[in-house]
C-alpha cells in the first residue's frame, strides 16, 4: 500500500513539472495541416456539426494529457496513437448528436441522462472521449470515470469500511480516480468559488474546515489513502452542491455504468465474502451523481458488455445490462445507439490508415475489409494490423 | 494401359488429349526407368506403342493421394476463372473431375503463398489459427517498429528509404537468409566428412525459414515470439542479425571443407 502511495505521488509531481512544457508543442502539430476528405482542420469540438461526419480531427498533445492521462482511452487505441504519432478521433453520429443536445439543454432543469449503448468494439468509449473534449472546451466540470470495470472486476485492493458497517472500500482505486479528477479539472479547480460547502470530520483528530478550496479536499483524499473512498462520496456531494448554486456546470461521464448494478463482482470483505456493487463505498457517490435531484448538469453514461463476466454477455441493450434496479435508477434517459461503421466511415478510416502509412493498398481492399469486418471498428482495426 | 487406347480410339477433345499426353509422359518416364530402358521415345510414339504390358498394372500412379491420377487441380482465384471464361476455355474444364480446393485456398488479394507456407512452418500440432495469429502479430510489430523509426527520422530522403510494407520485409528477409551451399556427412574410410554440396532453391528457402523461426524461438521467457520474430525479420532484411550470421558461418564452413568436395562423386 505504501508503495502504491509513493507511485501516486510521483505521478502527481511529474505532471506538475511537465504540464507547461507540453503546452508549447501545440504549434508544431498544427503547422502540418492536411485538407484531405477524411480529415478536418476544425479542431474545436464546439464547432463540430453534421457536416464533419466521418472526418478525423486531431487532439492536441496538451489536451490529451489533460483529459486522458490517467485512462479514458482504450488500450488498443492508445497503442495506435503512439504508432501514428498523433491522437485523432473520428467525428461520428452519436457524439455529434449528444453534443448538439448538450448545446441546447436548459440547465436550470434536472439533468438529462444519455446512455450510449452498442455492440462490443463499436466506439462507445471513443464517442465518450469526443464528448469529454467538447465538455472541457465548454468549461464543464468533468466527473469522468474511465472504466468502472476496473473497480468492480479487478480492484487493486479492498478493505472493510470503518464508518459504515458492511461496506467495502477500494481506496487505492479511489485515490487514483481523485487524481484523475484533479488533473482533468486542473483549470476549473483554481477558481476561488470552488470551495467546500460544509466541514468534513474525517476522524477525531483530522478534519477539513468549511470554505477551504476543493483541491484541499481532493489532496486530503490522495494523501490519506485510508479516506479516499469516503472522499469520493463527499466530493460527489460537493460537486452537486456547487452546481446547484451555479458555481459550475457539470458533466458526469461514466464508462461502463452497468458495472454498478452487476452482482457478480470480485470485491470481497475481510472475511472473503463476496459483496454486491451496492456495498462498495464509491458506488454510492456515483449513483448520487446520477440522480435527478440537482440541476446545472448533464449525464452521459455508457453501458458495455465488456464490463461484466463473459458468460453473462448475452445482449448489448441497456435494459439487460442495467437490470431492473439500474434501469429504474436511470429512467427516463435518452438512449443513443453507437452503430458499426457505415461504408463512408469505413473508407474514411482506411484512407486515414493509408495516409498514416499503416496499411498498403491493394485492389478491392475497401470492399474486402468491409465484408470481413462487417463494419465493426474494432474488427477492422484488428484486420488492418496484419496487412 | 487400356485407358490410353480408348482415349486415342475415341478421338476425344484435343485439350484433354494434350493434358493426358503430358501426364502419361511423366508416368511413362517412371516405367521406363523402372525397366531400365535406355531410349525415351517421343510422346506420340509412346501413345501409339505403349509397352505397358510388361509392367504391373497395380502400380499406384498418384503417390499417397486420395484422388485418382486423372483428377485436375482446382482453379481457386476469381481472376483466373474470369480469364478462362473470357477465352472460353472454361467449357473444357466443365466436366473434368477436379480435386477439392484446400481449406486455406482463397481468392483474397491478401493471400500470399510464401506467407502461408511460412505459417505452416510455424504451426505446431495442427494449430493453424494460432500460427496465423502469430504471423499477423509479427507483421503488426514490424510495422510498428518501422513506423516509429519513420517518425523519428527528420530527413525526407531517409524517410523514403524506410520500408513500411511488412510483406516486402518478409520477402527480403527470407531471400537474404537463403544459404547457397549445404554440408552433408559422407562416410569415407570409416570417417564421416562434412562435404559441401549444392542446394536446391526449395531446400534453401526451407532452411532460411527454419533459421528465422529458430532464431525467434531463442529468446527470454518474457519476450513474445511475435515480437522476437519481427526483430529477426527486420534484421535479416537489412542483411544483419543472427540468421545472416548463421548463413555466413555455414558458407565459411563450406569454404573450409572444400577439399572434401570431390567425395560427392568419388
Amino acid at each position: 500500500m505504501l508503495k502504491s502511495t509513493v507511485d501516486l505521488l510521483t505521478r502527481t509531481s511529474n505532471f506538475k513539472k511537465i504540464s507547461c512544457k507540453r503546452l508549447s508543442t501545440v504549434a508544431q502539430l498544427k503547422s502540418n495541416e492536411k485538407l484531405d476528405g477524411f480529415r478536418t482542420v476544425q479542431e474545436d469540438p464546439l464547432k463540430h456539426n453534421s457536416e464533419h461526419l466521418a472526418q478525423f480531427y486531431t487532439l492536441s498533445t496538451s489536451e490529451k494529457n489533460c483529459l486522458f492521462q490517467h485512462g479514458g482511452l482504450p488500450k488498443s487505441f492508445e497503442i495506435q496513437t503512439k504508432t501514428f504519432n498523433e491522437t485523432s478521433f473520428m467525428i461520428r453520429e452519436p457524439a455529434i448528436e449528444i453534443i448538439n443536445y448538450l448545446k441546447a439543454i436548459d440547465y436550470s432543469k434536472p439533468p438529462v441522462k444519455f446512455v450510449l449503448f452498442g455492440k462490443k468494439g463499436t466506439g462507445k468509449t471513443l464517442s465518450l472521449a469526443h464528448i469529454l473534449h467538447y465538455a472541457v472546451r465548454d468549461n464543464f466540470l468533468i466527473v469522468h470515470v474511465p472504466w468502472v470495470g476496473n473497480w468492480m472486476r479487478r480492484p487493486k485492493e479492498f478493505s472493510n469500511s470503518d464508518i459504515k458497517e458492511g461496506f467495502v472500500d477500494i481506496n487505492i482505486d479511489a485515490a487514483a480516480w481523485l487524481l484523475h479528477f484533479k488533473v482533468q479539472n486542473a483549470v476549473l479547480l483554481q477558481k476561488p468559488e470552488m470551495r467546500l460547502l460544509e466541514a468534513v470530520q474525517w476522524n477525531s483528530r483530522e478534519s477539513t474546515a468549511k470554505d477551504v478550496p476543493l483541491v484541499d479536499l481532493i489532496d486530503h483524499g490522495i494523501n490519506r489513502i485510508k479516506f479516499a473512498s469516503r472522499c469520493v462520496n463527499i466530493l460527489a456531494e460537493q460537486v452537486k452542491g456547487l452546481s446547484k448554486i451555479g458555481v459550475c456546470k457539470t458533466l458526469v461521464a461514466v464508462d461502463g455504468f452497468n458495472a454498478f448494478f452487476y452482482p457478480n463482482i470480485k470485491v470481497y470483505t475481510d472475511k472473503k465474502e463476496k459483496v454486491t456493487p451496492g456495498k462498495v463505498t464509491v458506488t454510492e457517490g456515483f449513483l448520487n451523481l446520477t440522480k435527478f435531484d440537482w440541476h446545472n448538469s448533464a449525464i452521459v453514461v455508457t453501458v458495455d458488455e465488456l464490463v461484466i463476466a463473459q458468460e453473462d454477455q448475452i445482449s448489448h441493450y441497456p435494459r439487460y445490462l442495467l437490470g431492473k434496479t439500474g434501469f429504474e435508477h436511470l429512467d427516463p434517459f435518452v438512449p443513443v445507439h453507437v452503430t458499426n461503421y457505415t461504408k463512408k466511415e469505413l473508407i474514411s478510416t482506411l484512407d486515414y490508415y493509408r495516409e498514416r502509412r499503416w496499411i498498403t493498398s491493394y485492389p478491392g481492399q475497401d470492399d474486402e475489409l468491409y465484408s470481413l469486418s462487417a463494419g465493426n471498428p474494432y474488427n477492422l482495426m484488428k484486420l488492418c494490423n496484419g496487412l | 494401359m487400356a485407358l490410353r487406347r480408348i482415349l486415342v480410339k475415341d478421338k476425344i477433345d484435343q485439350f484433354i488429349r494434350i493434358r493426358l499426353i503430358k501426364r502419361l509422359n511423366k508416368f511413362d518416364e517412371i516405367y521406363l526407368r523402372m525397366a531400365a530402358l535406355k531410349t525415351i521415345s517421343t510422346t506420340k510414339h509412346l501413345i501409339f506403342k505403349p509397352k505397358i504390358h510388361l509392367f504391373s498394372p497395380f502400380i499406384q500412379l498418384n503417390g499417397m493421394s486420395q484422388y485418382p491420377h486423372y483428377y485436375i487441380e482446382p482453379i481457386c482465384r476469381k481472376e483466373d476463372q474470369k480469364e478462362l471464361e473470357k477465352t472460353g476455355e472454361i467449357s473444357k474444364y466443365a466436366h473434368l473431375p477436379t480435386k477439392a480446393a484446400f481449406s486455406d485456398h482463397t481468392c483474397s488479394s491478401k493471400h500470399d503463398p510464401l506467407v502461408s507456407l511460412f505459417t505452416n512452418y510455424v504451426m505446431k500440432s495442427g494449430k493453424k489459427s494460432l500460427a496465423r495469429d502469430l504471423l499477423e502479430k509479427t507483421f503488426e510489430k514490424v510495422k510498428r517498429i518501422q513506423l516509429e523509426r519513420f517518425h523519428k527520422t527528420k530527413n525526407e530522403e531517409d524517410k523514403n528509404n524506410i520500408e513500411l510494407n511488412p510483406k516486402v520485409i518478409f520477402y527480403k528477409a527470407v531471400e537474404n537468409s537463403k544459404p547457397l551451399l549445404q554440408l552433408t556427412g559422407i562416410k569415407r574410410g570409416g570417417v564421416k566428412y562434412q562435404v559441401p554440396v549444392p542446394i536446391t532453391d526449395k531446400r534453401s528457402q526451407f532452411i532460411s525459414m527454419k533459421w528465422l523461426i529458430e532464431a525467434a524461438k531463442e529468446k527470454d521467457r518474457t519476450v513474445k515470439f511475435a515480437d522476437q520474430l519481427a526483430k529477426e525479420l527486420i534484421d535479416a532484411a537489412n542483411n544483419s542479425g543472427r540468421v545472416i550470421k548463421k548463413k555466413q558461418d555455414l558458407h565459411k564452413q563450406c569454404e573450409a571443407n572444400r577439399a572434401y568436395a570431390h567425395y560427392r562423386w568419388s
